[in-house]
């Protein structure tokens, strides 16, 4: 008889633009003089920033382009074997200034790549898009559907900044969050799993509907650009930051499980700041009554880089030697919708 | 057993004020859930599947909106249900509805969910299609309840999804930031290169010849609800597939709709769908394909066999 199948991260892939900018720079560069220690409060140190130059291939395709290709360069896999290729980029940006609605980004991609076949379709989930990709690959893959696919994501996000940094007056301005973001670009394929110890355990997301109107992302009113307007006091509030332990919690109860008992090594919370994911680890340790495991970060670095954030922390990790393959994971999503959940994997052969 | 559509429902702007996606999605939507005589919490994910949308809004998922509309898993802490509520954007141009019913199965066949609401809508982001002449589509908005059947060999068969690897012929939607200014809420851009109509067809004529093929599907006993990327569409394919004229259908506008307010969009399949059952011939045929045709290009095609026949 066979078992019903799993799904594992067979690669992961990244871009990172090379242009660097320090906190103090984007501060500099605000109208309005800020009375606030950006830095202090964010965590932000830098973060990267996409070359506007159009032969620089750093717009949101281009760069997701590039992320997919050092992917596939991990993996088994070449871009004809893929199945299914999701993007996830919430600002589809090509041709310089051009914000993409129609074809999607994955028709593309996948043309450019070379995955002729292959299942196609955009997601769009603010900051949780990747997971949802992840998510969803991993139930194709499971329903048997697919055999494998990528999920794939470039984000250039500091447009947002940009905005931010000619309007704002405050701290309390609804565009603050804006200038905390960071440019990237992530990948990631799937396969069936075929080892327990190579595999994601449970990929499990929600959305709590009454919340989706505190992040707002549209073109600015005021000046040229897109700008994203949130409640940060409404959406940071300690009672939508419980949901993930709550319907995490609910959901290993069901199995008679507990949060200790996962024996997690690594969580990789959604990179929104330093103080926000610190935060959060000792709310959930009080929650669930027990210590987080480590948890790893780039945001010092890299900013918040959206939809890439959890991934960018695996292929830096990773990379680096900083966490361990062979792993224990639990990856946090946190997003406008509002949207948690938890995905649990053992990462033992991914190729970065 | 196989998905089948426990409910169906489309929804026009009812003034002359600005529409909303959002709007149109979730009415849709409630009118399904009203027909199926279930609970907003009876979803466990919803998948919006709209293209053009008020403001050009890129965050959140306009599904996390629509689902606070329709008032699906509102606030877990509060009113925790079980398994909680989930929604994303599937966005793929004419061919959204379809890829969201291969993930809607394959989350159905995982056990992730027992129902997947698919919306699909459409607005003009200034506010009405009908003031913008340069835009092609309608105002609208569509939902399909989607279920496990009960009865073996009905509901809905594989999804076949084929991309043309031509990109000069094709439909481009988009923003340009830098020519909108500070208008940039109110405008879009759609533009189709000089021959996309006559690709598309032959794109969509080989994926249609390629599904009968591969899925054992009798074109000649089976009804194809087309999209309807151009009034002739549905004609032109009939032809090129050498098939009864009747026998493929596209769309019209719902009632009360200006014939120049454009073409239905994503939302084509499930006005076909209702206007093939409303008008007795889902019932005379009693398989269906569906075919949805657009930017990309991309083309994707499933068959259907309702229920209860």
């Amino acid at each position: 008889m066979r078992t019903t199948p799993s799904s594992r991260f067979e690669a992961l892939g990244a871009y990172l633009p090379s242009t660097v900018l320090a906190t103090t720079d984007l501060v500099a560069q605000m109208t309005g003089a800020p009375e606030f220690d950006l830095e202090r409060i964010t965590g932000v140190a830098e973060r990267r920033v996409y070359n506007p130059s159009p032969g620089s291939g750093e717009d949101s395709l281009g760069m997701a382009l590039k992320a997919a290709q050092d992917c596939l360069g991990n993996s088994r896999y070449t871009a004809g074997d893929l199945d299914v290729v999701i993007s996830t980029s919430i600002g589809r940006f090509k041709d310089g200034d051009c914000m993409y609605f129609e074809p999607s980004f994955a028709r593309m991609l996948a043309r450019e790549l070379g995955a002729r076949s292959a299942i196609h379709f955009d997601v769009s989930n603010a900051c949780a898009g990747m997971m949802t990709g992840v998510y969803l690959l991993d139930r194709l893959i499971r329903a048997g559907v697919v055999r494998n696919g990528l999920v794939v994501s470039g984000e250039q996000t500091t447009r947002v900044a940009q905005t931010a940094a000619r309007e704002i007056a405050d701290s309390y301005d609804p565009q603050f969050a804006s200038l905390s973001v960071g440019d990237s670009a992530a990948a990631v394929i799937l396969d069936e799993s075929v080892d327990e110890a190579d595999r994601i355990h449970y990929v499990e997301l929600m959305t709590c509907a009454e919340y989706s109107h505190l992040c707002m992302g549209m073109p600015s009113d005021r000046t040229q650009g897109i700008a994203l307007y949130t409640d940060n006091r409404q959406m940071h509030k300690e009672d939508r930051l419980r949901m993930w332990p709550s319907f995490h919690g609910d959901l290993l109860a069901k199995n008679g499980r507990t949060f200790a008992d996962e024996r997690f090594d690594y969580i990789v919370q959604h990179q929104v700041g330093t103080r926000f994911i610190e935060f959060v680890d000792r709310m959930a340790e009080s929650e669930f009554g027990t210590q987080m495991p480590e948890s790893l970060a780039v945001v010092e670095e890299l900013g918040n880089t959206a939809t890439t954030s959890h991934f960018l922390v695996l292929h830096q990790h990773l990379k680096a030697g900083t966490a361990r393959q062979g792993a224990k994971f639990l990856l946090v999503p946190a997003a406008s919708g509002v949207v948690t959940g938890a995905l649990s994997a053992t990462i033992s052969n991914l190729g970065v | 057993m196989g998905m089948i559509i426990m409910a169906a429902s489309t929804a026009v702007p009812q003034s002359d004020a600005d529409a909303s996606s959002v709007a149109l999605a979730a009415k849709a939507a409630q009118d399904c859930l009203a027909t199926a005589g279930l609970l907003p919490e009876a979803v466990g994910v919803l998948i919006n599947t709209g293209v053009y949308r008020e403001s050009n809004t890129f965050e959140p998922a306009m599904a996390a909106l629509v689902q606070k509309e329709v008032g699906i898993n509102l606030d877990y802490l509060a009113h925790p249900v079980p398994g909680g509520g989930f929604s994303f954007d599937l966005m793929n141009g004419a061919c959204g509805v379809l890829n969201a019913v291969q993930v809607a199965r394959a989350l159905l066949e995982t056990n992730s969910t027992k129902r997947v609401l698919v919306t699909a809508a459409d607005v003009h982001p200034g506010g009405r299609a009908g003031r913008d002449d340069a835009y092609p589509y309608a105002d609208l908005g569509a939902a399909w309840l989607l279920a496990k059947g009960t009865e073996p060999d009905t509901g809905f068969g594989q999804v076949l999804l084929r991309g043309s690897d031509n990109c000069g012929a094709t439909t481009a939607g988009y923003l340009d930031i830098s020519a909108a200014g500070p208008r940039g809420r109110h405008q879009i851009t759609v533009q189709r290169d000089a021959d996309w109509a006559e690709h598309l067809l032959d794109l969509t004529a080989a994926t249609v010849t390629e599904y009968a093929r591969t899925q054992d599907v009798d074109l000649n006993r089976t009804l194809v609800v087309c999209s309807r990327p151009t009034p002739d569409f549905a004609a032109r394919l009939a032809q090129r597939l050498a098939l009864d004229p009747e026998a493929v259908v596209a769309p019209d506008l719902p009632g009360g709709q200006s014939p120049h307010s454009g073409e239905p969009h994503t939302a084509a399949p499930v006005l076909g769908y209702l206007q093939a059952v409303e008008g007795g011939l889902a019932e005379a045929y009693g398989q269906m394909l569906f075919v949805a045709a657009g930017a990309g290009p991309s083309t994707a095609c499933v068959s259907y066999h309702p229920q209860g026949r």
